[in-house]
């Protein structure tokens, strides 16, 4: 059974007086298997940020389901929509989504705290997941004191920290440089080999090229996807420049 | 076209701003229709001439500068505040190629709007209310009433001039704001990392020290010289207190919270207490700017309302009888007393009580059981000064029409509302037994006692004991011996006015007394005492609103610039899988904090100013401190009422920014 599963997802916004109507999503159905590492690519207005949202029950479809492990986002119920969010769902953002007022280990502690631990159990799960990703040194120094990677890696220490199903990555490159970008993107192919699965939305090549399988939205539909098989990580960054080329230059359109 | 960019611009800017600028210009027109009505009363032809007593628009022409001074920080704060949250607008102007110049001259544009809006509106709701205030104030120094509309031209022109110059002055501040800002800033402006606060341990600590030396001053000043002098004292460590323990306290206690890991890693907790760490950080001084605009509201509403309210029993305090009189001989004031008689009856008046009496008063300082009589200067503590009044038996027992019987070397002793825990009182080298403490005494005996200091009345066993204390205290003090007094005092019906008549003519009377007296009456008294407590009880209102306006516009923006910031938190709370029902929890713990830590802490400052307030009121010979303590309570109910409701309109807009 698939780990996350999308069916014919729709969504239209509506402007607050019913005049414009935008469709954002059209038609989107993909599934993601247990353990794997996709890549969602897209231009900007593709509707990758609607598509995550909703995944992330951040958001309503307008039509269609999300399913998490088989179990309908729709029919979790309101109340239990946050607890449902931080059991089974770690994300890390573009811009980090560090609370200033924490400092660091008290930022990946929030999902536990809200979840009731005892302080002596969190200090047990921090411990290797802070050696695993460097920032051991850092646990006690706030957000405003480290470098943006550092950042990031606490952010994704943090949606690791609950040992979710499903790890939701919305342009977690996007604001780094590209030192810290690849140190990033190791980190990702590294959780994703230990059985993590991992949903990125990017539009960096370089991101996606990391990736098992690539799917490119565009209009609001899964337009195209593409699988690694055994290609390395430049063969895969070469056939995503291609795919791209093609999407952009509308060779598809004449069929 | 060009010409009208903007005066265009400047328009929308306002009516886009609304949410700041709304509050503000409503602000700026009451502290101008404040500031008319409070010149207008000081120049009103109907209060200039209260019987002769100029009292009233003295006053209110110097509630004019203290309005006038106000006006002007508190404006010049507002503006401040909303200059800086408008600091990214000026940003965008200036990189879509406004140059400084240009966004100064919209600024200026504003300015000319809001200044004219509020000196219109203001001047006009002045003028409205203006005669509503006179009317009121009018009917409490029992005036009387003058029918008509007054406008004064002088005060439209001072009012108008004045505000001119206040915005003026804020405008340039403005300008100030505009200069010193970088368009990189600009944007950025907001997304920079807030520090964590460091605390000051040392700080807090001062902090308390003043509160408690402020305190302690307040409780322990019993007389009204040391009340006076170390009142300001006590208000400025007060307030320095407040301000340390706002600033550094808080946070030092926060901290101390979240070192405790048990209590610190609880869902409400940590949430609550990390956000309110960051909001003391930034809201500190914020908070207790409040926390002093509102003490300063509750002390200056609860003592002139206690004023107001006993002002009756003043003017019965300082005038037990409608006509008293004071003298030296026991002859002239017997056949004075006589004169008066005939005259009040000769006018068709009844006689409704006539009483005198015969004491003596001397000063002593109180030492335990017994009381030391020395020259004045030599007092050292005040607090321990009390006022002696001596009479003979007989005298007690003529006015009280009683029977009490006294061996030698007994007494009565009244001591009023002050307690005395001893059997025996000593003075001169004498020890009396005190046979019996009495529980009241004739009013009569109040009169020659206007006196703040403890009085206690002492009834001698017969008149050779009452004449070896007075031959005792001509002793020690000399030329400044006080001297047996006789008193009269009268009671009779009529008017008003016919009271005053009668008083005159008494005057008259006393041409014919050989020796020195001191003769007043009750409604003259009134005369000037009423106008006086009347102009402070209008002061604390009109000083009481500019200030409760001030708090309810502070804590208003505080909680809206506030909203715009936490609005990006609890979306990223949000996301990490905080439930809305958990952020709704801390905000409104967070905000009922914020917004009622000031108004408890003012509060606990009300309630330890009590005390030497209530020696301040003395002064006005108002020594009912129940009344006082009632007033208090009022006063601070009404005020929480208004801080309650401030509460709920902004902790609504909070939540619609947040929330968005």
């Amino acid at each position: 059974m698939p780990i996350l599963e999308v069916k014919n997802l729709k969504k239209i916004y509506t402007t607050r007086f019913g005049g414009n109507r935008v469709l954002a999503l059209s038609n989107v159905s993909f599934s993601v298997e247990s353990g794997e590492y996709v890549a969602i690519m897209g231009e900007s207005g593709s509707g990758k940020t609607t598509l995550l949202n909703i995944i992330a029950a951040l958001d309503k479809p307008t039509e269609g389901e999300v399913f998490l492990d088989g179990k309908s986002l729709s029919k979790v119920k309101e109340k239990e929509i946050s607890a449902f969010r931080r059991e089974n769902l770690g994300f890390v953002f573009q811009d980090f989504n560090l609370l200033d007022n924490f400092s660091v280990k008290d930022n990946i502690f929030l999902p536990l705290v809200l979840s009731g631990k005892s302080y002596a159990e969190m200090n047990l799960y921090v411990q290797p997941l802070a050696e695993m990703l460097e920032i051991s040194d850092l646990l006690d120094k706030f957000p405003y004191e480290i470098s943006g990677g550092q950042k990031q890696r606490a952010a994704v220490a943090r949606a690791l920290i609950t040992q979710p199903r499903l790890i939701l990555a919305d342009e977690p490159t996007g604001a780094l440089d590209s030192r810290a970008t690849d140190g990033l993107l190791k980190i990702f192919s590294k959780i994703n080999n230990d059985g993590q699965t991992v949903l990125m939305v990017t539009h960096s090549v370089k991101a996606a090229s990391h990736a098992n399988r690539v799917m490119f939205i565009k209009d609001g539909e899964v337009y195209h996807q593409i699988y690694r098989g055994s290609s390395s990580d430049n063969e895969m960054y070469q056939k995503i420049t291609d795919s791209l080329t093609i999407i952009s230059t509308g060779g598809a359109d004449d069929e | 076209m060009n010409k009208l960019l903007y005066p265009k611009l400047a328009a929308s800017n306002i009516s886009k701003n609304r949410r700041t600028y709304f509050p503000y210009i409503i602000t700026c027109i009451i502290t101008v229709a404040v500031f008319y009505i409070v010149r207008s009363l000081s120049l009103n032809p109907g209060l200039r001439n209260i019987r002769g007593d100029r009292y009233v628009s003295e006053m209110m022409g110097l509630a004019c500068w203290i309005v006038g001074i106000f006006a002007l920080v508190f404006l010049f704060y507002t503006n401040s505040f909303l200059m800086k949250r408008r600091r990214r607008e000026f940003g965008l102007f200036n990189i879509l190629g406004m140059e400084k110049r240009h966004i100064s001259k919209v600024v200026a544009f504003e300015s000319l709007y809001i200044f004219l809006l509020s000196a219109s509106v203001g001047t006009a709701l002045g003028i409205a209310l203006d005669k509503l205030m006179f009317l009121l104030i009018t009917k409490a120094v029992e005036g009387d009433i003058v029918f008509g509309f007054f406008i004064s031209p002088n005060a439209i022109m001072t009012t108008v001039i004045l505000f001119a110059v206040i915005f003026f002055i804020v405008f340039l501040n403005s300008l100030r704001h505009i200069h010193i800002s970088k368009p990189i800033e600009l944007l950025k402006s907001g997304s920079v990392g807030e520090k964590e606060p460091k605390s000051k341990l040392l700080i807090a600590i001062l902090g308390i020290i003043c509160l408690f030396a402020g305190y302690y001053i307040s409780i322990s000043t019993k007389d009204i010289i040391s009340a006076i002098t170390f009142f300001f004292l006590a208000v400025i460590l007060v307030i320095i207190g407040t301000y340390f323990i706002f600033t550094s306290g808080s946070i030092a206690l926060l901290k101390l919270l979240r070192r405790n890991k048990k209590y610190y890693y609880k869902t409400s907790h940590f949430l609550s207490v990390s956000g309110m760490i960051y909001r003391m950080k930034q809201n500190a001084v914020g908070l207790a700017n409040i926390c002093v605009l509102s003490t300063a509201v509750l002390v200056m509403l609860s003592s002139t309302t206690a004023l107001m309210a006993g002002e009756e029993t003043a003017l019965h305090n300082m005038y037990p009888y409608e006509i008293n009189v004071q003298t030296s001989s026991k002859e002239s004031l017997n056949s004075f007393s006589n004169d008066v008689q005939e005259l009040i009856e000769g006018e068709g008046h009844k006689v409704e009580k006539k009483d005198t009496v015969c004491c003596l008063s001397v000063a002593a300082v109180c030492r335990g059981e017994s009381f030391e009589v020395t020259k004045p200067g030599n007092f050292g503590d005040l607090n321990s000064l009390n006022n002696l009044v001596f009479l003979s038996l007989d005298e007690y027992n003529r006015l009280m029409g009683e029977g009490k019987t006294l061996n030698k070397n007994e007494i009565l002793l009244y001591s009023g509302d002050d307690k005395y825990n001893y059997n025996t009182l000593s003075v001169f080298d004498k020890n009396y037994e005190i046979k019996e403490k009495l529980k009241n005494i004739s009013d009569i005996c109040n009169s020659p006692v206007v006196s703040s200091y403890t009085t206690r009345y002492i009834v001698l066993p017969d008149e050779n004991e009452l004449e070896y204390i007075n031959k005792m205290q001509q002793e020690v003090y000399g030329d400044d011996a006080s001297r047996l007094s006789y008193i009269l005092g009268i009671d009779f019906n009529g008017s008003e006015e016919q009271k005053r008549e009668i008083y005159a003519e008494a005057l008259e009377l006393t041409g014919n007394m050989h020796t020195d007296y001191v003769i007043t009456n009750r409604t003259n008294g009134k005369d000037s005492l009423y106008p006086m407590i009347a102009s402070f009880f209008f002061l604390g209102i009109f000083l009481g609103t500019l200030f409760i306006m001030a708090t309810i516009l502070i804590i208003y923006y505080k909680q809206i610039s506030e909203g715009y910031e936490d609005k990006e938190r609890y979306e990223i709370m949000q996301r990490v899988g905080v439930s809305n029902d958990e952020i709704k929890k801390s905000i409104h713990s967070q905000i009922l904090t914020v917004f009622f830590l000031p108004i408890i802490t003012a509060g606990v400052h009300t309630a330890f100013a009590f005390p030497i307030i209530t020696r301040l009121l003395l002064m006005f010979n108002l020594s009912d401190t129940a009344l006082s303590a009632v007033c208090t309570v009022i006063c601070f109910a009404v005020f929480a009422l208004f801080y309650a409701a401030i509460y709920l309109i902004t902790a609504r807009s909070y939540y619609k920014i947040v929330s968005k």
